[in-house]
């Protein structure tokens, strides 16, 4: 109260017209704001259920910046935002820098799966990569066992086509980089040659363009200018990065992606937060998922979560 | 020695080679400009006009329907292929299909060929067989097709009734119930329930389509937010679709993850950004100018001040936006939130990027430009008019407020056009405080106090950033990104002309004015 | 004199008091917008300091050797310059090189001064001296509404347009830009053969507007020539042949392509500010040296050019702070790739891309934080200093103006 009554002193003395909160009687009504900052590869995701959820709840707003998903446990812990969108799970560290300020960690929704996949120009005859090739081309600290790097096309004993390997990536804050950093590199670093692209839409453009480019990116963002690679795994099974494969778990480049909400455990979910993930959890947002080329969640997986957030069951 | 007299004084006329390559530098950078100007043009303007759906046969028997968006070589000399956009891609999974030139047998353009812009899946492109009434009968052929219309028509309305329902009604209801919580919560339920009933009248009617390879789709009608066939368009037609077209562009806000639909907030946010800054740097901008220039002693430091305050604008934006993350964002913005907010904490409200620290941001980074074009208007004056002023027993102050000030008002106004133009293109530092993705309510609204300084907002400039680097699928955004490129670029351009005239107006009026 | 009444001095007192308030106020006011614009170099001063006083706030320490110099990290054969901020504390560990962000920045505006700068100067020397008055005062105004043309606009286009056309038409562009200068000369050449009447409809004056075709004649030659240029002497594959012959790599989004765009961003400031340099140089000088026989090339060259010197030097100066801090280009159509090398074809990363794409991520206080703040102090001093100097240059050249031209 104290709070309101220098917010009443603010507005007198200043004579800026400043917005108060939205009153908590009236987030029952679905009215507020939803401030999201995270994951850029979650960004399409999140503006359809925005657009969606605003249909719905007129009163709703979502507001979204999109920068990379490192970009959300920084602003989760600063309290700049109370949902952060991200395309990998929370480090160690940033759990801990979480807990160290609000005493709780905060709760994890798993809301889609996605896959990183490598991509090649549409018309390279490569078709598949095994993970040493792949940490060979991509990393400078080959921690994956390849005896030595591979720079030009000539190493993986193609005609065609020749010259360097142009490599394409996302630039370090997004949660693609640091995946596949860990999981296609054995957790070592990058060649310092590989492009940074600000959007996995940029990789992808890039390399349909360059018929001497390989890149990576996530799943949703392939287009026919491309083809993604599969992977050979060490007994020399192919991997392809299909849904089916991605929803199984057999695609070894995929991931969950998640949502993180700084609520305390035992606490209710404010009502904007609430009418989201009610959505996003629904037949409805899933369907989204699918049509932005993600891959949804089996049902038990959203019934489980539902009941773990205490939202009502599918269904309404 | 003798001799080069002699060859110069024989060939008046020539200049030399340098010469025709400092002439060429101009053409040169004059067809650049052009080439670019055009581009924008061609491909903005290109993307609302509604062009021929070509149906393509391939030598293999299958059948595509779309339109050309570019060519590329095969590797290996094998000839080219063709991008076509097919949309469909609820049948086909993509948007796009690239096809070998060689392989196409036949182009033709069918007149019963459809385009539906639907809110899902994006467009369809095929034909339309048969009108599903939710009661009635179905109908075939024309019928279906004038059937569709009139339903669309009348969605449109019901669409608008919606909006209107929730802007007049809904909003300012729950507006209410923030001073009396108890309220009318039942007149809420009884809003919301229209609202449903005015959805429920939407639903129901469907569509059979069938795209030209033969699949077959029901298509709800309430998805379908416009229908065209292009093929079957006059030139007429096609300009009035045209228009309409770039009006939505203008007045719509963004679709289907910033990748469709129009470009209305950002717009918006872009005049109210700009707006705010220029409020904000006005006033300190003419008071510095008025200080540096009137009542500074005209010493070595105040030399020094003018050389310093003239080089910050030279100093990168994006410094400025480093500046306005660390002291507005984190410094002042968490303060403020920590002092009068901590009842909405941890959500912030000014401890995040906003409007306010954008557009004192921007005023900073603008505030040389206002401050040197002032000073410059001042230094213009002719002394003998403050003296004449002073001699008449005028104050400094009314000296200022009633001769100088009204004479320099166009320079004033110069500066503030010349740092609104810079500010409206500027793009990087806002990445740093607070430009957003997709803020679809616009910063000013019904809701008290009607300007909301603290929220986020969207901006052209940002726009093209992000739809070309971070949105799904950055060929299909193409075309929007021209046109809000030349959006952009247009707006730029009338400020500056605006300034351009201003600054030659000024300089007329003062040429006369020395001369007496 | 009618109404001497005793308020007279009570009101004169009113008006003065309300002026002295009115000064202190506007004293006040405006050494406080002062104090606030220059506060920007004190702010990132003080949020730097710390890197290097007191040891680094937490993490690995940093130091003016491990920014600035190569370090050997595990699993690389050789001390490198790694920029790798966001790797993890515990393994492998960030990595803070700065000098490949710095050499980046260098290297994207020196490309693109050596593209605006020769643009920039004929543009300026032929708009001063040849260009007739009517065009001029039409294409001036042009050419300086290109400085307003937003840079993610530029960045766009450069990106997204032309990376992807040069990269299948290398040779085609090479090729044009092998045939200008030569098309440019024979079109000179040409007119002079060309019969008087003919001559006089093209005069120089107009030459901006009248080699526009003509410019557009070569690169619709150099379209047809490219393909038979590029297998007689490359084998058909121009960019194969840089690979192998020249050893030098080619990527998509490389240093020369940073340079075009922000070459054509920063052409129209230099253009501006040269040739205001240019056409001020007092009519006197020019004048005396054409009375001398001297041609109009030859007075640019041997007069004008060395009086206005300073000026152009200036405008370059200017050209070369706005290219190092221009963001937008350089984040879109660079790539990003923090390398060391000379290679122009190569990708880069510069210091103003770095801090856009980095700091909204950078944990406040922590050390990327600080180090993203000094890359903003580089550049805020750089500019700061770079235009001082162009300023201080300026006004001599003001000064020198004065003098010619007071004198008889």
């Amino acid at each position: 109260m104290m709070a309101a009554m220098r917010r009443g002193w603010l507005i007198g003395l200043m004579l800026l017209l400043v917005a108060p909160g939205a009153a908590p009687a009236l987030a029952d009504h679905g009215v507020g704001t939803l401030d999201t900052v995270g994951s850029d590869t979650m960004a399409g995701l999140m503006l359809r259920w925005g657009e969606r959820l605003g249909r719905e709840h007129p009163g709703l707003r979502v507001q979204l910046q999109a920068s990379g998903s490192a970009s959300a446990p920084p602003a989760l812990t600063a309290g700049t935002t109370l949902v952060g969108p991200m395309s990998r799970p929370m480090t160690e560290a940033e759990r801990a820098a979480f807990v160290a300020r609000y005493g709780y960690p905060p709760r994890d929704i798993v809301v889609a799966r996605d896959a990183l996949v490598v991509v090649a120009h549409r018309h390279n005859p490569l078709s598949a990569l095994s993970r040493a090739e792949l940490d060979a081309i991509f990393s400078e600290s080959r921690r994956c066992g390849a005896p030595r790097g591979i720079r030009r096309w000539q190493a993986l004993a193609l005609a065609r086509p020749s010259g360097r390997i142009a490599l394409h990536g996302r630039n370090a804050v997004s949660g693609t980089h640091g995946l596949f950093r860990r999981e296609a590199l054995c957790g070592g670093s990058f060649r310092p040659e590989v492009n940074e692209h600000p959007g996995s839409a940029a990789v992808v453009a890039a390399v349909a363009d360059d018929p001497r480019a390989l890149g990576y990116a996530g799943l949703n963002h392939l287009t026919p200018g491309v083809k993604a690679l599969a992977l050979r795994d060490a007994e020399g099974r192919l991997r392809r990065p299909e849904p089916a494969a991605v929803r199984r778990g057999a695609y070894p480049l995929a991931r969950d992606l998640h949502l993180y909400v700084n609520r305390p455990p035992d606490g209710d979910l404010p009502a904007a937060e609430r009418a989201f993930l009610s959505l996003v959890l629904s037949a409805e947002g899933q369907a989204i998922v699918e049509e932005l080329g993600f891959v949804s969640l089996p049902a038990e997986a959203l019934a489980a979560q539902r009941r773990r957030l205490g939202l009502p069951s599918a269904g309404d | 020695m003798s001799r080069w007299w002699r060859g110069r004084g024989r060939l008046p006329r020539g200049e030399g080679p340098w010469a025709w390559l400092a002439a060429g530098s101009v053409a040169l950078s004059v067809l650049l400009l052009v080439l670019l100007l055009g581009l924008l043009a061609v491909r903005g303007l290109g993307h609302f006009w509604p062009a021929d759906v070509d149906r393509v046969t391939l030598s293999d028997g299958r059948v595509l329907a779309g339109r050309a968006v570019k060519e590329a070589p095969l590797p290996g000399d094998a000839g080219r292929e063709r991008l076509y956009r097919t949309d469909n891609r609820d049948l086909d999974g993509a948007l796009w299909d690239w096809v070998p030139v060689d392989a196409i047998e036949r182009v033709d353009h069918p007149d019963d060929l459809v385009v539906l812009e639907r809110r899902r899946w994006g467009a369809f492109v095929g034909r339309l067989v048969a009108w599903l009434p939710e009661e009635g009968e179905r109908l075939e052929g024309e019928a279906a097709w004038s059937a569709l219309r009139a339903r669309l028509a009348r969605l449109e309305r019901q669409r608008e009734a919606i909006d209107r329902l929730r802007e007049q009604t809904l909003l300012p209801l729950v507006r209410r119930l923030e001073h009396d919580a108890a309220g009318s919560t039942a007149a809420l339920e009884a809003v919301r329930a229209r609202l449903r009933a005015l959805r429920a009248e939407m639903a129901g009617d469907r569509l059979l389509l069938e795209s030209v390879d033969g699949r077959r789709l029901i298509q709800p009608v309430e998805a379908v937010l416009r229908a065209a066939r292009p093929n079957a368009m006059g030139v007429g037609g096609k300009l009035v679709a045209w228009a309409e077209g770039v009006w939505r562009f203008l007045s719509e806000g963004p679709r289907a993850a910033n990748t469709a639909g129009g470009v209305w907030p950002a717009i918006f946010g872009t005049i109210l950004l700009v707006m705010l800054m220029s409020l904000l740097v006005t006033p300190f901008g003419v008071l510095a100018a008025v200080y540096l220039n009137e009542v500074a002693h005209q010493g070595r430091l105040t030399r020094l001040v003018r050389i310093g305050v003239r080089n910050l604008a030279g100093v990168p934006s994006i410094v400025y936006g480093v500046f306005g993350l660390g002291v507005f964002v984190y410094g002042l913005g968490g303060r403020l939130d920590a002092w009068f907010f901590e009842d909405a904490l941890p959500s912030p409200t000014f401890g995040t990027g906003g409007l306010l620290w954008a557009s004192l941001t921007l005023a900073l980074l603008t505030l040389p430009v206002v401050i040197v074009a002032t000073e410059e208007g001042l230094a213009r004056i002719p002394d003998r008019q403050r003296e004449g002023a002073l001699a008449l027993g005028a104050t400094r102050l009314e000296m200022l407020t009633r001769v100088v000030l009204p004479m320099a008002t166009p320079a004033m106004l110069t500066g503030v056009i010349l740092a609104v133009a810079r500010a409206a293109g500027e793009v990087a530092p806002l990445m740093l405080v607070g430009v957003a993705k997709l803020a679809p309510q616009v910063p000013v609204d019904g809701d008290f106090p009607f300007l909301h300084l603290e929220r986020k907002f969207m901006h052209l400039g940002y726009h093209i950033f992000d739809a070309a680097f971070h949105g799904g699928d950055v060929q299909a955004a193409m075309p929007l990104i021209y046109a809000t490129a030349l959006l952009l670029v247009l707006v730029i351009l009338v400020l500056n002309l605006t300034a351009i005239f201003l600054r030659h107006h000024l300089r007329s009026r003062h040429g006369t004015l020395s001369q007496h | 004199m009618r109404d001497a009444a005793p308020d007279m001095p009570l009101r004169r007192r009113l008006r003065q008091g309300r002026d002295r308030l009115a000064t202190a106020l506007i004293t006040a006011g405006g050494i406080g917008v002062i104090a606030a614009v220059m506060a920007i170099g004190v702010f990132l001063a003080v949020e730097v300091l710390p890197l290097f006083w007191g040891g680094g706030p937490g993490g690995p320490e940093v130091d003016l050797e491990t920014l600035w110099l190569p370090q050997s990290y595990p699993g690389l054969e050789a001390p490198a310059h790694r920029w790798q901020p966001t790797l993890p504390d515990s393994d492998p560990g960030p990595r803070f090189g700065m000098a490949p962000l710095a050499w980046g920045t260098l290297e994207a505006a020196a490309w693109s001064l050596l593209i605006a700068v020769p643009l920039a100067l004929g543009a300026a020397a032929h708009s001063a001296l040849f260009m007739s008055r009517r065009l001029r005062t039409r294409l001036k105004p042009t050419l300086e509404l290109m400085e307003a043309l937003p840079g993610v606009v530029i960045g766009f286009v450069a990106g997204l347009v032309l990376a992807p056309w040069l990269e299948r038409q290398l040779a085609l562009a090479a090729t044009l830009v092998l045939l200008l200068p030569p098309g440019l000369l024979l079109a000179g050449g040409l007119r002079g053969a060309l019969p008087g009447g003919l001559r006089r409809r093209l005069p120089l004056g107009w030459a901006a507007l009248w080699l526009l075709p003509w410019v557009g004649l070569v690169a619709v030659l150099a379209a047809w020539l490219a393909p038979s240029l590029e297998a007689a002497w490359f084998g058909g594959d121009l960019r194969g042949w840089i690979e192998t012959t020249l050893g030098l790599d080619y990527a998509g989004r490389n240093a020369v392509i940073v340079g075009m765009a922000m070459g054509f961003a920063v052409m129209p400031s230099i253009y501006a500010l040269a040739e205001d340099a240019l056409s001020g140089v007092p009519a006197s000088l020019a004048e005396g040296a054409q009375a001398l026989g001297a041609t109009r090339w030859q007075t640019l060259w041997r007069v004008v050019l060395p009086a206005a010197s300073p000026g152009v030097l200036s405008a370059v100066m200017i050209g070369a702070g706005r290219a190092v801090g221009e963001t937008m280009i350089v984040l879109m159509a660079s790539g990003n790739t923090a390398l060391m090398t000379a290679n122009p074809l190569d990708g880069l990363r510069s210091l103003a891309a770095s801090i856009a794409i980095e700091l909204p991520e950078a944990a406040p206080g922590g050390l990327h934080y600080r180090l993203l703040l000094l890359a903003a102090l580089l550049l805020f001093v750089f500019t700061f200093l770079v235009n001082t100097l162009a300023e201080v240059v300026r006004s001599r050249l003001r000064r020198r103006y004065r003098r010619l031209g007071g004198a008889p």
